[in-house]
């Protein structure tokens, strides 16, 4: 059917104009910029990138690797308490609260950051009025410490309201009959109710990784110091020297980690769909 | 009481249940039921819905948080324990395996928690799909399963951990007739065999009276009437019950207690005399059940007769049968003679099918 064919394509063209024009276009050419050298294929870049960088690769890939570990174990556990808690006031507070965040953006959090975890921010402060710490013995946390926690702070609750969803939505008995056999909620958690929304879990940690990835203000406003990671580098390479290519070498890279991600997720969707499952 | 009771042989024990009260936000569900469920035996908790059958099954179970009462199981009072401590095993309506474990793992499950050996659970495991007629199904997937085998691995996993008491909470509602039919009849012998104490939740009549020794009937959140399937069919102890059970043709009357008899009267004529199971004295109700009811002429049965006339009539097989219309109402008739619609005729109802109430007993 040539014709309603034709026409659909005219429908969907100014989207795909777009995406033409802001992404693929763009992507075409930071990647080209990144492979040649006066107009030449090349490695030269990466190597550059490698020789100058290879610490932040490494530095960044710890940081995010963590940090999705971190949000995991929280998330789960925040969102078990959502779905298998009896005491009501718990679930009623942790319910209003642990979205907020979720509304803040990155670079105010970053901001919000900055002073709570320098050495005489909020933290330190209200620890030591507390008497728990010695004035002596505060330090900033606004080094790697200081990025793995605004991350975290920033990303479990988008994951926790994925996985608080898709835990809701099994069916409720199968907990019940769990702890009907003599699992306590814990196992029940971890074995019956966990399984049950892997899937789930699984897709929210790789969004989250991703945007990790590409966040630009946590690092560059948390810790300023060596080392740091790629997105800094990538913004002080073209500030600095307008050094397009290098950074379109390690854009590249960036880009390398997430196709990484992106093919654990594809493979372990792949073999459920194999097996017949969700 | 129970209290007493001890494990028999078959693994039962007893339960005894005492002014239980459970409330969900405010509004009571249970206005304190007090039940013995003697060892090994078979309960039906049957009630339409709404009338606090499943909330006592959950109570029991300890999904529920009760209110005031004790549930004591084999003399301990279990009413405030988690779920997870009282050792009862329940098979759910949505049989609620896990869809993540294979058929193997559902069913070790229990075992698993308890700390058995890996050799064990295959062992058990093992028996058990063969008592329920899956040998070789170790390894499917449950999510594979037709209706009825995901219904016995529920049974299995349940089963497997040699529960004392087995919670039923309607499991047969979601298979397709035949195969309900035939599991009534294979829980039931699985019961009598493996001799523990089963408590089934079920809305069905039928399924109460061919699978249960003992029959509860719940309306409201209270305990109507407790007994044999026999005792609560002949002898329902008030009107709600007598219509649940299918004697639901009423009658107004007169009743007059004379020495051991009672007398009937109708208002428009008829009369009967018959032993007096209930103290009744003036205005009274009659229920009985239509297909008890058959044609008067040459009859010598003692009971009440009633003009009437054919409107209706059909041949299910075995008899005919008729919907007759009286001054009383219209019923149906089962009778082995054949008459034509517009006939009239008598209607005899033996008096040992009648259930005679005071008026004004709350009815269904």
């Amino acid at each position: 059917m040539p014709r309603p064919s034709l026409f659909g394509l005219l429908l969907v063209a100014p989207a795909l104009a777009l995406v033409a024009a802001l992404f693929l276009w763009p992507l075409g050419h930071s990647l080209m910029a990144a492979f040649t050298l006066n107009g030449d294929f090349s490695l030269a870049h990466f190597r550059k990138a490698f020789e100058l960088y290879s610490n932040d690769i490494v530095f960044t890939l710890l940081i995010i690797g963590l940090s999705t570990l971190l949000i995991a174990v929280i998330s789960i556990a925040i969102a078990g308490v959502l779905t298998l808690s009896e005491t009501g006031w718990l679930v009623a507070v942790l319910k209003q609260l642990y979205r907020w965040p979720l509304f803040i953006p990155f670079i105010v959090a970053g901001q919000c950051m900055r002073t709570f975890l320098a050495k005489n921010g909020m933290m330190n402060n209200t620890l030591v009025s507390l008497g728990v710490l010695d004035p002596s013995m505060t330090t900033s946390f606004l080094d790697w410490r200081g990025i793995v926690i605004t991350f975290v702070w920033k990303q479990a609750p988008f994951v926790i309201l994925m996985l608080a969803g898709a835990m809701a939505s099994i069916d409720r008995s199968t907990v019940e009959a769990g702890r009907n056999l003599g699992a306590s909620r814990l196992r029940c958690l971890i074995e019956i109710v966990l399984p049950q929304v892997g899937q789930t879990l699984l897709v929210a940690l790789v969004l989250s990784f991703v945007t990790m990835l590409s966040v630009l203000s946590v690092p560059m406003m948390v810790a300023g110091s060596q080392p740091t990671m790629l997105t800094v580098d990538m913004a002080f390479r073209i500030n600095a020297y307008g050094d397009y290519p290098t950074a379109n070498a390690l854009g590249v890279i960036s880009y390398g980690i997430t196709a990484i991600v992106a093919w654990i997720y594809l493979r372990h969707n792949l073999r459920q769909h194999a097996e017949g499952g969700r | 009481m129970i209290t007493e009771a001890r494990q028999p042989p078959g693994g039962g024990i007893g339960i005894a249940v005492r002014d239980l009260k459970v409330a969900y936000g405010g509004t009571r569900v249970l206005h304190g039921v007090s039940l013995d469920f003697a060892p090994g035996s078979f309960t039906a908790l049957l009630g339409s819905s709404g009338c606090g059958k499943t909330t006592l099954l959950r109570a029991l179970s300890g999904f529920v948080p009760v209110e005031s009462g004790s549930i004591l199981l084999g003399g301990e009072d279990i009413a405030r324990l988690p779920p997870e401590k009282r050792g009862m095993a329940m098979v759910f309506q949505s049989y609620a395996l896990w869809p993540h474990m294979s058929v193997h793992q559902n069913i070790g499950y229990g075992l698993k928690l308890r700390g058995a050996s890996r050799a064990e659970i295959d062992a058990k495991v093992t028996s058990v799909l063969s008592i329920l007629g899956l040998a070789g199904y170790e390894s499917r997937k449950v999510t594979a399963l037709s209706g009825g085998q995901r219904q016995r691995v529920a049974l299995g996993r349940a089963l497997a951990v040699d529960p004392p008491v087995l919670l039923l909470d309607e499991p047969l509602s979601n298979l397709d007739a035949k195969i309900r039919l035939a599991m009534r009849h294979e829980l039931k012998s699985l019961h009598r065999r493996l001799g523990l104490t089963a408590i089934h939740v079920t809305h069905d009549q039928e399924e109460a009276m061919t699978m249960a020794d003992e029959i509860v009937i719940l309306d409201a959140g209270r305990v109507l009437q407790k007994g044999s399937p026999e005792e609560v069919y002949r002898a329902p102890n008030s009107p709600f019950v007598a219509a649940f059970l299918g004697a639901d043709n009423v009658i107004a009357g007169e009743a007059r207690l004379d020495g051991e008899a009672l007398a009937i009267r109708l208002p428009n004529g008829g009369e009967t005399r018959m032993p007096a199971a209930r103290r009744v004295e003036g205005d009274c109700i009659i229920h009985f059940r239509a297909n008890a009811v058959h044609f008067g002429a040459g009859s010598t049965r003692a009971g009440l007769r009633l003009a009437g006339r054919i409107t209706q009539s059909s041949y299910p097989g075995g008899v005919y049968r008729y919907e007759v219309e009286t001054p009383a109402g219209r019923f149906l008739v089962d009778d082995e003679r054949r008459a034509n619609p517009g006939e009239a005729i008598e209607l005899l109802i033996p008096t040992e099918e009648m259930h005679v109430f005071p008026a004004g007993m709350p009815s269904a």
